[in-house]
């Protein structure tokens, strides 16, 4: 009596975002809860300065300022915060467990990160990767912090 | 400045080094600003785990408050709570509210919701008015009492009237999803055609 098929209901606002965004541009997987200092969200090569409800899409360049902080949560729960001068991007992120498309990956290339792991790593631990220029980080649900020195 | 920041760290790290080493410790944390990562309690009391994969090897640490180079070259060490403050301070005061998960049951094959769950809209509310930029998903789900077409449609009815509850406050949020599991996501796993109260319910998450 397993039955599969999701029946989704997005909200009007949303399927008018979708139908007058441009090609590039895709769905929200996360969103910018907390910002301080100049913090930017890069999408298809145009930054935009980060505040509250800022979406966050596949390919996002997350970057703050030398004064900068901000705080990120996806749709999985995950929960991240980054500290003054640090970048890092979003390479890829499934998050539709009914199906079992489950992955995060991410780099990092400088500055300091909080990660709250989120539904994703719990369901699928082997799906989630943070890339840095000296070594590569796994979790297996997991509160973590992580400093990279830019190389 | 930033040089200054730099050799200040420099100085500080290589003092915790000497003492530590001074104390005995089998492996020092290491002199000078590097890429490492630390374990954290997480915010439910457990403890996880990370594995760290570079050129020099591969390092799996399980102890909270233990850190090790992100190259795997050194065995897990200790790290103090004054260079968790140092190198983490802003990071950990920039981390959002985490997100918050409700569960709202209801009667029968209805969209009512029992007298004890009603109770706890106030707190929903509470939590999407306490939030900068709330999002917000809905999940509506059914016993297995009933066909597996009509649990999709109360599903989702029963998810929609919990989203009609955000809106009738007043509450603006950023982004909201309402989705019905129907039957296909129990709770509690029973026979079809199965009367359960634990599985009629909606799971709301605020985040």
């Amino acid at each position: 009596m397993k039955f599969l098929a999701l029946f989704v209901v997005r909200s009007t606002m949303l399927m008018l975002m979708a139908a007058t965004t441009p090609a590039w541009a895709q769905e929200a997987i996360g969103f910018v809860k907390t910002v301080a200092g100049d913090s930017t969200v890069t999408d298809g090569g145009k930054a935009v300065k980060a505040v509250p409800g800022t979406p966050i899409r596949l390919n996002s360049v997350l970057k703050t300022g030398a004064k900068g902080t901000m705080g990120v949560t996806f749709k999985d729960n995950q929960v991240m915060s980054f500290g003054p001068d640090t970048e890092l991007t979003v390479d890829e992120y499934l998050y539709a467990p009914a199906k079992g498309d489950l992955k995060f990956a991410a780099s990092m290339s400088k500055g300091t990160l909080n990660v709250v792991s989120g539904v994703i790593a719990k369901l699928k631990p082997e799906a989630v990767s943070l890339k840095t220029p000296t070594g590569q980080i796994g979790v297996r649900g997991t509160n973590y912090v992580v400093r990279v020195e830019p190389q | 400045m930033q040089r200054h920041r730099q050799r200040w760290q420099l100085l500080t790290a290589g003092l915790l080094g000497s003492v530590l080493l001074l104390a005995g410790c089998a492996t020092p944390p290491p002199a000078k600003p590097v890429s490492y990562a630390v374990l954290l309690d997480n915010p439910d009391g457990t403890t996880g785990a990370i594995t760290l994969t570079g050129a020099a090897g591969q390092v799996l640490v399980t102890r909270a408050g233990f850190g090790a180079m992100l190259d795997g070259s050194a065995q897990p060490y200790s790290v103090d709570q004054a260079r968790l403050n140092a190198d983490f301070g802003a990071v950990l005061a920039a981390r959002p509210h985490l997100p918050v998960t409700f569960v709202l049951y209801f009667d029968g094959t209805s969209t009512t919701l029992t007298a004890d769950s009603k109770v706890l809209i106030a707190n929903v509310l509470a939590e999407v008015s306490n939030r900068a930029a709330p999002d917000v998903s809905i999940v509506g789900h059914t016993d297995t009492l009933g066909s597996i077409e009509s649990n999709e449609r109360l599903g989702l009815d029963r998810a929609q009237a919990v989203a009609k509850l955000i809106a009738d406050a007043g509450l603006k949020v950023i982004d909201l999803s309402v989705v019905s599991n129907g039957e296909s996501d129990l709770l509690v796993k029973t026979p079809d055609e199965t009367a359960e109260p634990k599985n009629r319910r909606v799971e709301i998450t605020i985040r």
